[in-house]
């Protein structure tokens, strides 16, 4: 049997999802079941004077009405303890949860919400980041300081900032006197919306003093810690069932309706089914934040990087969320892929009057990538160097270290991109004519590295089942990588691998899809899970054979005397034969990635400290500005990427077309805008997602350096590919246009403003 | 909760005219049901009666002779594919080809585009500048009103509760004659127009503009007519390279039609935006129909 790695195998789900029969977390029905919903704030600050819910409740059919006032309304998160269930009695955003509500039929529902009447006090809102870092702002939450951490981990944080990083090795003040050239730039960039098809949903049950929640989540083990720590219960009063995710990117990776449809079906004894309408999702999701990134460097007359100041403040919105993890980014944004001898990094975030931001594919990443790559291309322009000469003279090389002090044994792969890049097209060749443009952006990545586990079974017909908490998120991650993993070590077709949705009754633990970790991590704990399988199919065998277990092999779906194919087993055969020796067959594993070694004094408020098992990337992007009305068309886009080992081409290249995809409508065409608090675009009329016709075809290079620690080689693949795709779309469209691009989204605005008054464009042509 | 709602379904105009006399404003007539399934979702509409048109077949045809008389019913798709429209009206059959996705030009009609009267309706500005009249069918009668009376506001037409809209007359490009839909959006496709402009111009044997028409949408709250700024246009002689003459003409034309619109701040774009690329689309369409009469003339002369 050939190795099915690196093959294109079939997603367990295909045939499912392609008929329309797969089961997503929206399609779940119970018997019995009721709805719920709720009853947001229409402003973003207020205080909750009186809530009068008689004539709602008066309304046939409603069983249940729950407001802050009826529970212990106890602030609680995933990094800090700072969010209630309700906002009560006072809101902080547009659309947080006031009160939740269930009913028989979706139609008293919305009567019952309709009649609810609540009474409000509106407040100053804070809105943007620079406003609410002002000495004299009102303090969106003035209780901060009695927040706790539920990890217990401390940082520094103070009134509207909620976590601040900072890191200074000393000596960048003096690098920048003595400086021949200093380039100080400003970028700014919106939200960006996950809009992935499957709103937020949740079905809850309540039986015996158990929650039952089915869900559609990337991370049903952290839905299971946050319901019970918000609802006051232990974890294993929650079991959370996984279905089919319809999309998440990020965005399901903390609660959102769960903990209400848990409150609701306590409180009517009923099963309670609550969806987000695309509005709600779209307004409350935890979108990609909203920053303001500072960065001046430091150069010698030749342009050589020899300072940089880096100074990020990006707005969590009402609450932390993730924001004190994701504040520790800028420290792998710069300095990690060029080497810069002294940085000052510097990150704020901060609270404003806004929904909360979380979680987005490519954390920060997007928007301090653009700022780091436009400002070398400025740095470039200003200086009279060539733009790719001045990267590859800075490339970090094999041993260099990050600034968290972290070495990065295999950073050449870096130069390899730049070279493989060239052979597709050279960099010099692309942009030509009126209104074209080339860029390129370049990033060091992580796969994430925390914790899963696997339980593989030799089901009595020679398959093997796959139990596990690990979830696919569409990727492909578990429906094919995890599949190919387990087949490979039995040699037999991935087809011959059954995976279970997660349960977290069932599966051990595993921290999610998130950061590319799966097919690694996962990966790990299936390889050592199939170790004890193989084990017990050994022993078995060699009973049967009476030969020693070091003479015989497990291949092609059986096991062997080595060298004597006439005397084997088929797994079958040993799965009959364990039950009467030892019982059934099955092995289980666990894996999370060891930490690289980092320098913990690099920084304060660092709370993310390293970038696990590094993965290098090169885009490179052509465009043509439309000089008429200042719209962009991307025309050729170039990925080079590090994966380790392609598992499977299909899984490869479909995350990078759809990281690019995601990464162009963030830079190009998705507004998210935010006006008095609130969110002008509200529905996907507004909010422009691109489409096929917008989207080039994405050249794919891979590179494979396998991680000798992965399994057979793999590194995180799927988050990546978004990350440096503004970066070079801006490049591309500031040589286009001969003018600095400084915020994301670019606008048509813009770029009709930087090319001058009517008639001046004319003359170009 | 929306009350129930009847839903009629009907064969013929004077079914349809019949249904809307019996029950006036309380009736909504849903053609191919684009917009108002959406207004519906958005309970924006509480009609006690759908009037459903799409059966009335003899509203689906569009014919030539002399004019151009487009049914009701004539879809977006069979605006953008019938050679006929094609070649005597390419401003509206390039504008129904951007109308919303396949689906929605498949299902969404003409008269539901005009009837609607959204200020992004794609339809109006080709219309408008082919001198279209409308024509609707009531109780009493036929009534025909010029399209640039038509549009009274926002969502607003002159149109009674008991009138159908049963179809459109619209003059067809004349010899010399060309014209061109430009539609902004931002990205490739699906978009509601940020702004749009439909010009029809006509030159003489020097090249000279003769006689104009402009029209745009999306920059105030109906699509218009921009008269002062065809007037503008008038004597115009559009080449390669602008002659001082032709450009102090055009930046009159630029500076009426920049006195005609309103555009709004809005979820798609900015006024400001919306103000900046006016004078870039009319002086686009200048070129786009000056080489496209020139196009034709040399192929006369090859024939
Ligand atoms: C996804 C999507 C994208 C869209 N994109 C665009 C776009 O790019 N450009 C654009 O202009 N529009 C767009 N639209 C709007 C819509 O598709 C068009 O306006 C379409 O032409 C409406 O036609 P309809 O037959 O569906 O009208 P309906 O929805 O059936 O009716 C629209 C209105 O006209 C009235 N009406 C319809 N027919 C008659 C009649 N014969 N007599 C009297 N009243 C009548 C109805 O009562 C209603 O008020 C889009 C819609 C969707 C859903």
């Amino acid at each position: 049997m050939t190795s099915v790695l690196g093959r294109r195998v079939t997603r367990s789900d295909a045939e499912a999802k392609v008929r329309g029969s797969a089961d997503y977390g929206v399609d779940v029905v119970l018997p019995g079941m009721v709805y719920g919903a709720l009853w947001r704030s229409p402003v973003p600050a207020a205080r909750v004077v009186a809530i009068d819910s008689e004539a709602a409740w008066r309304v046939p059919g409603v069983l249940a009405l729950i407001t802050g006032a009826d529970v212990d309304n106890h602030p609680t998160g995933l990094a800090l303890c700072d969010q209630p269930l309700f906002g009560w009695p006072v809101v902080r955003y547009e659309g947080e949860p006031v009160a939740a509500v269930a009913a028989e039929t979706p139609e008293s529902l919305e009567k019952a919400l309709d009649l609810l009447h609540v009474e409000f006090v509106e407040r100053p809102a804070i809105t943007d980041v620079t406003s609410a870092l002002s000495p004299d702002a009102v303090l969106v939450h003035p209780d901060w300081a009695s927040y706790a951490s539920p990890s217990g981990a401390e940082w520094p944080r103070e009134g509207n900032v909620v976590c601040e990083l900072l890191s200074d090795p000393g000596g960048v003040g003096e690098v920048f006197s003595s400086a021949a050239h200093v380039v100080r730039d400003v970028y700014r960039a919106d939200r960006q919306y996950q809009a992935y098809l499957e709103p937020h949903a949740a079905v809850a049950e309540y039986n015996s003093g158990r929650f039952t929640l089915h869900v559609a989540h990337q991370f049903p083990f952290n839905v299971r810690d946050r319901v019970a720590h918000a609802l006051g219960v232990g974890a294993s009063a929650v079991r959370v069932v996984g279905h089919h995710i319809g999309g998440g990117f990020g965005a399901k990776l903390d609660v959102a309706l769960e903990p209400y449809a848990a409150l609701l079906a306590r409180a009517t004894g009923r099963p309670v089914r609550m969806e987000n309408s695309r509005s709600e999702d779209l307004m409350t999701a935890q979108c990609r934040e909203s920053a303001v990134v500072t960065i001046s460097s430091a150069l010698s007359a030749s342009g050589d990087m020899l300072g940089c100041e880096f100074d990020v403040v990006f707005d969590s919105g009402a609450y932390a969320i993730d924001a004190p993890y994701l504040a520790s980014i800028p420290m792998f944004a710069v300095g990690s892929v060029y080497r810069v001898d002294r940085t000052r990094v510097r990150c704020r975030a901060v609270y404003t009057n806004t929904a909360p931001t979380g979680a987005f594919r490519g954390v920060s990443g997007t928007y301090l990538v653009f700022a780091v790559e436009r400002h070398l291309d400025h740095v470039a322009r200003e200086l009279g160097l060539d733009r790719r000469e001045l990267r590859l003279r800075h490339l970090r090389r094999n041993g260099e270290k990050m600034l968290n002090g972290q070495t990065l044994a295999d950073a050449d792969i870096l130069r390899e991109c730049f070279d493989r890049a060239e052979e597709v097209a050279p960099f010099s060749s692309l942009g030509k004519g009126p209104y074209r443009g080339v860029g390129m952006a370049a990033c060091v990545w992580l796969t994430n590295p925390l914790a899963g586990s696997a339980v593989l079974k030799l089901n009595e017909d020679g398959t093997i089942g796959l139990v596990t908490g690990a979830t696919d998120n569409g990727s492909g991650a578990v429906t094919m990588g995890l599949r190919q993993i387990a087949a490979e070590e039995f040699g037999i077709g991935a087809s011959d691998v059954l995976v279970t949705m997660p349960d977290t009754d069932v599966a051990g633990y595993d921290a999610g899809s998130q950061g590319s970790r799966t097919t690694r991590v996962v990966g790990m704990a299936v390889i050592a899970a199939a170790a004890q399988v193989r084990e017990r199919v050994l022993s078995i065998a060699s009973d049967h054979f009476e030969a020693a277990a070091a003479d015989l092999e497990v291949v092609d779906g059986g096991v062997q005397v080595r060298g004597v194919p006439s005397r084997r087993l088929t797994l079958a055969e040993v799965a009959k034969l364990a039950a009467s020796n030892g019982g059934p067959i099955t092995g289980a594993g666990s894996y999370s990635t060891p930490l690289p070694n980092y320098s913990p004094t690099c920084a304060t408020g660092f709370l993310f400290p390293a970038f696990p098992t590094p993965t290098y990337h090169l885009h490179v992007a052509e465009v043509e500005v439309e000089p008429l009305v200042g719209t962009v068309r991307v025309l050729r886009y170039i990925v080079v990427q590090e994966v380790g080992r392609v598992v499977n081409p299909t899984g490869v290249v479909g995350q990078i077309q759809g990281g690019v995809a995601q990464g162009l409508g963030y830079a190009l065409w998705e507004w998210l805008e935010s006006e008095g608090g609130r969110y002008r675009q509200r529905t996907f009329e507004s909010y422009g997602l691109p489409l096929s016709v917008d989207v080039p075809r994405v050249e794919v290079v891979t590179l494979e350096h396998g991680d000798s620690d992965s399994p057979h080689g793999a590194k995180g693949v799927g988050e990546p590919p978004i990350v440096p795709v503004a970066a070079a779309v801006a490049n591309a469209v500031s040589d286009a246009i001969g003018a600095e691009v400084d915020a994301i989204p670019i606008r048509p605005e813009a770029i009709l403003e930087a090319l001058g008054p009517l008639g001046a464009s004319e003359h170009r042509e | 909760m929306p009350a129930a709602v009847e839903f009629r379904s009907v064969r013929s105009t004077e079914e349809a005219v019949a249904s809307l006399s019996e029950h006036g404003s309380d009736a909504c007539v849903i053609a191919g049901g684009t917009d108002v399934m959406m207004q519906y979702a958005r309970h924006e509409l509480s009609p006690a009666v759908f009037v459903h048109i799409e059966g009335i077949k003899e509203l689906t045809n569009a014919q030539r002779d002399g004019s151009l008389r487009l049914g009701a019913l004539v879809t977006h798709r069979h605006l953008a594919d019938d050679p006929v429209i094609r070649t005597g009206h390419p401003a509206l059959a390039e504008a129904a080809a951007t109308v919303g996705g396949w689906q929605t030009q498949g299902v969404g009609t003409l008269g539901g585009n005009l009837c609607n009267a959204s200020p992004a309706a794609d339809t109006a500005p080709p219309l408008l500048v082919a001198d279209a009249t409308v024509e609707l069918c009531g109780p009493r009668g036929i009534r025909r009103v010029p399209l640039e009376e038509f549009f009274l506001g926002r969502r607003h037409v002159d149109r009674r509760p008991e009138e159908l809209l049963t179809g459109v007359e619209a003059a067809p490009l004349g010899p010399r004659q060309a014209e061109v839909y430009l539609k902004v959006g931002r990205r490739g496709g699906m978009v509601v127009a940020v702004a749009g402009l439909a010009a029809r111009l006509s030159f003489d044997e020097q090249g000279v503009i003769a006689a104009a028409r402009l029209a745009v949408c999306s920059v105030g709250p109906t699509p218009l007519r921009v008269r002062p700024a065809e007037e503008a246009l008038l004597g115009l002689c559009p080449s390669g390279r602008m002659t001082d003459d032709g450009y102090t003409a055009l930046e009159e034309a630029i500076a009426a039609l920049s006195g005609a619109v309103s555009p709004i701040d809005d979820v798609r774009s900015s006024a400001a935006y919306r103000r900046a690329v006016l004078p870039r689309l009319l002086r686009r369409s200048v070129e786009v129909c000056r080489a496209a009469v020139r196009a034709g003339i040399s192929q006369d002369d090859l024939s």
